[in-house]
């Protein structure tokens, strides 16, 4: 039998840190981003995330979708 | 709709009407002010109560303010022109601190107290409650360049914290 882990083709040293740098640039873009472009982000996380959230468990009252406008 | 910088000035208009003595915000949100958006869903307020004959800490008077106005209690928290907002009554001197030394934002033009990134990473390291979400909170925060890491580093052993 064939030991997967070995014979299994891996990413270079500097395609990671390449992939790295592209997670830190983006985060570094977001944390850039303006006061009312963040919230309009943190709104888009509430879309994104809650429908997640609910699976693994009931809802609080506030954890919604805010209503408003950035 | 309402605007997010609308629930603001609300805040500002409750320290003016001295319903709150000073007021921060605190928490995730105080997290995407300085760094990065994180989910969130509600708005953390870290408030000094005016000065009160009674030894108890009582939010009666901040809600029935709001009531007043038509924002309405739900739970633990006060539905501000639609943003969830909890009161959290400064509990400690760590926490009084935070709240003195808060910074002055701004907000599409409303002026907005936000509690200092050093001062959040002790808050989320304070002992009792520390769960793995506030140690990733505090990690997040700790590797923003807008942390101080000097005055981080003086503050955790002031008060005895450990990353």
């Amino acid at each position: 039998m064939s030991d997967a882990s070995t014979s299994r083709r891996r990413p270079s040293r500097e395609l990671l840190e390449q992939l790295r740098e592209g997670k830190a640039q983006l985060r570094a873009q977001r944390r850039n981003l303006s006061l009312a472009e963040k919230v309009g982000a943190v709104i888009e996380l509430q879309r994104a995330c809650l429908p997640l959230l609910a699976r693994q468990r009931p809802l609080r009252s506030w954890e919604r979708v805010w209503d408003l406008e950035p | 709709m309402p605007r997010f910088a609308s629930a603001l000035a609300v805040l500002n208009e409750m320290k003016s009407a001295a319903v709150l003595e000073e007021y921060a915000v605190a928490g995730a949100m105080a997290i995407v002010f300085w760094t990065e958006p994180v989910p969130t869903y509600d708005l953390d307020v870290l408030v000094w109560l005016p000065p009160s004959s009674s030894p108890v800490v009582t939010l009666t008077g901040v809600y029935t303010w709001l009531g007043a106005r038509g924002y309405r209690a739900e739970a633990e928290h006060v539905v501000i022109e639609g943003l969830p907002v909890q009161f959290l009554p400064a509990h400690n001197a760590l926490a009084d601190e935070a709240l003195r030394t808060a910074a002055s934002l701004d907000y599409e033009g409303i002026p907005v107290r936000v509690v200092r990134p050093e001062y959040l990473i002790a808050l989320y390291l304070e002992p009792g409650t520390r769960t793995p979400r506030r140690r990733e909170r505090a990690a997040l925060l700790a590797e923003s360049p807008r942390v101080d890491q000097q005055r981080l580093g003086e503050l955790l052993e002031r008060y005895g914290l450990e990353r």
